[in-house]
């Protein structure tokens, strides 16, 4: 693998940090997070403590990014509306699309209601498409600045790039 | 000594860069009270992200990060202790105010009276983690911590007993946030 076209693209837009757990869905994405110097990217433990780390890295400064699989918005949600929707802090986020009827079953109950899950907390959200990456990455980061709340791009499997 | 003596004193031992994530539930509203300042994170939710928030700004920053944590809290979120003990950023600092319960909720006890919060950073990679029990050593106990090479972990025995509760913080959660933001300087 050669870096990730996507990451370079929410680079060029702004984005300072990153900090994620890994998905199947993402394995591009994360490949080129690993080739980041260790102090722009934190590989978390879990996906609360990733978007937790982003508000940190935010107060310091730093335009932050959080990279996960959509189940973990599960684990993030006390978070997300604690810390980044009541504080005001931006958050672009990189979120895998599983959960389509031929997905695992592990995945089919949170993943078939990601929509609905964001448009509950009015998190914008947008799906990704073959060969918008640039403008993705602008609509991520743009977004959820103009917003001061997270703002996430949902990634098929094939928009991985 | 109280767990809001214990806050006041780490406050007072600081220097002016220092930057403080200060734990949500009482830690915050006591911190707030015994010496408000711009560069203090006061956190109203997310409870077990204290570590977490401190590592972010710990990777981001140059000065010291103080994290001022409940027992409760940490052990909600203990992932944010392999976090530190595993990437071992040396300006992060990390303090526990140990009263072995749910202070905030009611005084419910917490499994920090069985778990040795101490051994569990040690385990996960802090170099230098200590439990202080002595109530006379307190200032001693933090001085050390402060003096150690990061990250340093301390958890601190309080007392369980909450005599003067401190009240809620006069800003709005987007206050807090941009005047954090001002006092770091905005990129």
């Amino acid at each position: 693998m050669n870096g990730s076209q996507r990451l370079d693209s929410l680079r060029a837009a702004g984005v300072e940090f990153v900090s994620g757990v890994p998905c199947s869905y993402l394995k591009r994405f994360f490949a080129g997070c690993g080739e980041l110097p260790p102090s722009l990217f934190l590989p978390a433990v879990r996906e609360d403590h990733a978007v937790a780390a982003c508000a940190g890295a935010w107060l310091g400064g730093k335009r932050s990014l959080a990279a996960m699989q959509n189940s973990g918005l599960g684990y993030c949600l006390e978070v997300l509306t604690s810390l980044h929707l009541m504080y005001g802090m931006p958050l672009p986020m990189i979120v895998s699309d599983r959960g389509d009827p031929k997905d695992y079953e592990e995945h089919r109950i949170l993943g078939q209601r990601t929509r609905q899950l964001l448009d509950l907390f009015e998190i914008p959200w947008l799906e990704a498409r073959p060969g918008m990456v640039s403008e993705e990455a602008r609509w991520l980061v743009d977004t959820s600045e103009r917003e001061r709340r997270p703002a996430v791009l949902l990634v098929g499997k094939e928009a991985d790039v | 000594m109280t767990r809001a003596e214990g806050v006041a004193l780490a406050l007072s031992l600081l220097a002016d860069d220092d930057i403080v994530v200060a734990a949500d539930g009482a830690i915050a509203r006591e911190a707030y009270r015994a010496h408000d300042r711009a560069r203090t994170f006061y956190m109203l939710g997310s409870m077990g992200q204290v570590a977490s928030i401190a590592l972010g700004l710990a990777m981001t920053r140059r000065e010291r990060i103080v994290a001022l944590d409940g027992d409760g809290n940490l052990l909600m979120g203990l992932g944010g202790l392999a976090l530190v003990g595993g990437l071992k950023p040396p300006n992060l600092y990390h303090l526990v105010f140990d009263n072995g319960c749910y202070a905030t909720t009611g005084g419910q006890p917490a499994l920090s009276q069985q778990v040795d919060l101490a051994a569990a950073a040690a385990g996960a990679g802090y170099p230098w983690a200590r439990r202080c029990s002595s109530a006379g050593g307190a200032r001693e106990g933090m001085k050390a911590w402060l003096s150690a090479s990061g990250p340093a972990f301390l958890d601190l025995a309080v007392e369980t007993a909450d005599p003067a509760p401190a009240p809620r913080i006069p800003m709005t959660p987007e206050q807090m946030a941009e005047r954090v933001r001002d006092a770091l300087g905005r990129t």
